[in-house]
C-alpha cells in the first residue's frame, strides 16, 4: 500500500471515531427525510421514538413534531436554515426519568438533495431555563417597574383579611371584599377552589408563589396581572394575616411576555399549548394532586378520519380543520384548563378539579359544537367530528404517561365504538 | 476452530466459553465481541466487531467503553444494566434490540449483555438483526 493510502485509511478511521464520539446528534437525510447517514448520538436520541427502527427522520419525529415534514417541504429556498434549535418535547416524565425529555433540533437544507439535522438533548438546559425564568419573574415582580400595586393580606384560608386604598385603586373592589376568597380577583373560570389552596401551599413550601395571567376588576373588566403570594407567619404562634398577596397590573408588558410564551409554549399552527407546555403543567398538577388528591381528569381527543380529510381536500384544509378544532376547544373549556395539541390531529385537555362525569359533560358539548359546524375552505364545505377518551388521576396511576395511556385507551374505545363520541377509562 | 464456529450467539453457557477463548478464537466468531473489565475498560475486541464498526483493535483496546468507545451505549439500556448488576452482585444475561450506527448507517442489532460475579470479563455481544 502506498504511504498516502495508509494515511488516508488511518484518517478515515479517526474521522469515524470522531463521529462515533461526538456528543451531539448529526444526521444527513434526503429532502424527504430518508436517513442517509446518522451518528450514534442521533440514533440514541431517536431510538425511544421509533419502535420499528428508523429509516426516515420525519417519520421518527412524526408524533412529537408533526409539522416538521410540512415545514421542510414548504421551505422554498435552494439552501438554508429550515429551523434552528427548535425544542421538541418527547414523552412526559416517567418514574425513572422524572423530567420530561426535550430535544433541540436544527435542520439545514444543504442543496436540492440533502438535509443536515443536528439533534441534542436539552432536558437539563430546559430545566435550568425554567428555574431561571421563575427567579427572573420573581425579581421582576418585586424590583422593576413598580408604579402601582395592590397589597392584600389574606387569612390562612386565602380570604381577604382587611381592605386598603391600594386594593381599590388596582382592582376596584371596596371594603365589602373583606372575607371573600382571593379568587374574586380572577375571571370566573380562571381559578378553582383547589387551585386557590394549592397556591397557598406552594407559597408555604417555597416561600413564594408567582402567577401571571388575566385578573378581573370589580366591574368585570380584565387586566394582565402579576400576583406574588408569600406567607407571613414565620413562627407557628404568629398571629395576624397568614399571607401577603401583591397584585400588579402589567398589561403593558403583556405583549413582550406573550411573544416569549408563544415562541416556547405554543403549537405554531393552532396557537394553543404545545406538548412541552402540557407536560410542564401536568407535572405541576400531579405534584398538587399528590399533596392533596382531588378530582383531576385528562381528556384526549382525536379528529375522526383526519387522514381522509387531508387526502381529499389537501394539507391546507387539514390545517384549517386543526385550527377550527383548537378554537372550539379554547372556547369550550375553562381558562384554568390546559388545552394542548400533542400530535398531528391529537389534542389533550387537562382539567383540574373536574370529575370524570364533569369532563364527559364538557367533552360531549364540544363534540356537538364540532359536529354542528361546517367549514368553508377553498370552496369545499367540510364537516368533521372528533372522538374523545377521559381518564382520571388515581392512586394507582404512576405518572402522567400512565394517565395519558388510560385516556388513550378510552379514546380507542370511542373510536372503535363508531367515533363522534367520548368514553371514559375502565 | 470448527467447534468455536458453532459457538452460537444464544448459547446458554456462552459467558464461560468466551472467557475460555483466546483472542484468536474470538476472531473466528461471526458476531461482534466487546469484552471489558469491571472498570469498563475494553480488554477484548474481535475482528467481526472491528470490521462492522470500521475501527481497528488498537483504537479501542484499553479505552473506557462507555465514554471513549461507544457512548451510544452509555444509557439505562446498556451501561446502567451492567452497573446495576455489579451493585447488587447479580448475573446479567439478556438480549435486547438496539440500533447501532455502524459507519454512520443505522443498523438494527441484537445485543447480548453478559456479566456475572467472579467472571473475568463482561461482554457486549453484537449480532445484526435479521
Amino acid at each position: 500500500m502506498p504511504p498516502e493510502a495508509a494515511d488516508v485509511g488511518a484518517e478515515y478511521e479517526a474521522l469515524l471515531q470522531f463521529l462515533y464520539l461526538a456528543p451531539v446528534g448529526l444526521a444527513q437525510t434526503t429532502l424527504e427525510g430518508e436517513i442517509v447517514m446518522i451518528n450514534p448520538l442521533s440514533a440514541q436520541l431517536l431510538m425511544p421514538l421509533s419502535q420499528q427502527g428508523f429509516s426516515n427522520l420525519f417519520a421518527a419525529l412524526e408524533d412529537v413534531a408533526p409539522d416538521l415534514r410540512h415545514q421542510a417541504a414548504k421551505f422554498g429556498a435552494a439552501s438554508g436554515m429550515i429551523c434552528d434549535g427548535v425544542r421538541i418535547q418527547l414523552g412526559p416524565g416517567t418514574v425513572t426519568k422524572p423530567d420530561a425529555q426535550t430535544l433541540s433540533l436544527t435542520l439545514l437544507k444543504l442543496d436540492s438533495k440533502r438535509l443536515m439535522a443536528v439533534l441534542s438533548d436539552v432536558t437539563e438546559h430546559v430545566k435550568r431555563e425554567r428555574l431561571l425564568r421563575q427567579s427572573e419573574a420573581w425579581l421582576n415582580a418585586i424590583m422593576t417597574g413598580v408604579r402601582d400595586y395592590a397589597l392584600i393580606s389574606l387569612d390562612s384560608q386565602g380570604r381577604i383579611d382587611s381592605w386598603n386604598e391600594s386594593i381599590g385603586r388596582i382592582t376596584g373592589h371596596d371594603s365589602s371584599a373583606v372575607g371573600e376568597p382571593y379568587s374574586i380577583f380572577y375571571p370566573g373560570d380562571g381559578i378553582t377552589p383547589h387551585r386557590l389552596m394549592d397556591r397557598l401551599r406552594e407559597a408555604d413550601d417555597s416561600g413564594w408563589s408567582l402567577d401571571d395571567g388575566w385578573r378581573q376588576r370589580a366591574n368585570g373588566s380584565r387586566f394582565w396581572g402579576s400576583a406574588l403570594l408569600s406567607p407571613l407567619r414565620l413562627l407557628q404562634d404568629d398571629t395576624g394575616p397568614a399571607y401577603c398577596l401583591i397584585i400588579r397590573d402589567i398589561t403593558d408588558k403583556l405583549e413582550a411576555s406573550e411573544t416569549i410564551r408563544r415562541a416556547t409554549s405554543c403549537d405554531h399552527l393552532t396557537g394553543i399549548a404545545n406538548r412541552r407546555m402540557l407536560f410542564e403543567a401536568a407535572e405541576i398538577e400531579l405534584a398538587r394532586w399528590r399533596r392533596a388528591p382531588r378530582p383531576l381528569t385528562l381528556l384526549m381527543l382525536d379528529a375522526d378520519h383526519f387522514k381522509t380529510i387531508n387526502d381529499r381536500f389537501g394539507h391546507p384544509a387539514g390545517d384549517a380543520v386543526l385550527c377550527s378544532l383548537a378554537a372550539a376547544l379554547t372556547s369550550t373549556f375553562r381558562e384554568c384548563d390546559i388545552v394542548a395539541r400533542v400530535g398531528g390531529e391529537e389534542f389533550a385537555v387537562l382539567l383540574p378539579s373536574t370529575s370524570v362525569q364533569g369532563a364527559l359533560a364538557v367533552a360531549t358539548r364540544l363534540l356537538s359544537v364540532v359536529a354542528g359546524q361546517t367549514l368553508e375552505i377553498e370552496g369545499h364545505r367540510i364537516q368533521y367530528t372528533v372522538s374523545g377518551g377521559v381518564a382520571s388521576m388515581e392512586a394507582d396511576v404512576t405518572g402522567f404517561d400512565a394517565l395519558m395511556k388510560r385516556a388513550d385507551r378510552a379514546l380507542y374505545a370511542a373510536k372503535s365504538a363508531g367515533r363522534n363520541r367520548v368514553q371514559s377509562f375502565g | 476452530m470448527s467447534t468455536l464456529l458453532r459457538l452460537d450467539f444464544v448459547r446458554a453457557d456462552l459467558h464461560a466459553q468466551l472467557d475460555a477463548c483466546t483472542d484468536d478464537d474470538l476472531d473466528e466468531l461471526e458476531f461482534g465481541v466487546i469484552g471489558f473489565d469491571d472498570e469498563n475498560t475494553v480488554r477484548r475486541y474481535n475482528v467481526f466487531e472491528s470490521q462492522m464498526a470500521g475501527l481497528s483493535r488498537d483504537r479501542v483496546i484499553d479505552m473506557p467503553l462507555f465514554t471513549g468507545v461507544a457512548p451510544c451505549m452509555n444509557n439505562f439500556l446498556v451501561a446502567q444494566r451492567f452497573e446495576d448488576a455489579a451493585a447488587d452482585g447479580s448475573t446479567l444475561d439478556d438480549v435486547i434490540d438496539y440500533v447501532f450506527t455502524l459507519r454512520m448507517r443505522p443498523v438494527r442489532v441484537k445485543l447480548r449483555l453478559l456479566t456475572a460475579p467472579g467472571r473475568r470479563f463482561r461482554y457486549v455481544l453484537v449480532k445484526r438483526a435479521l
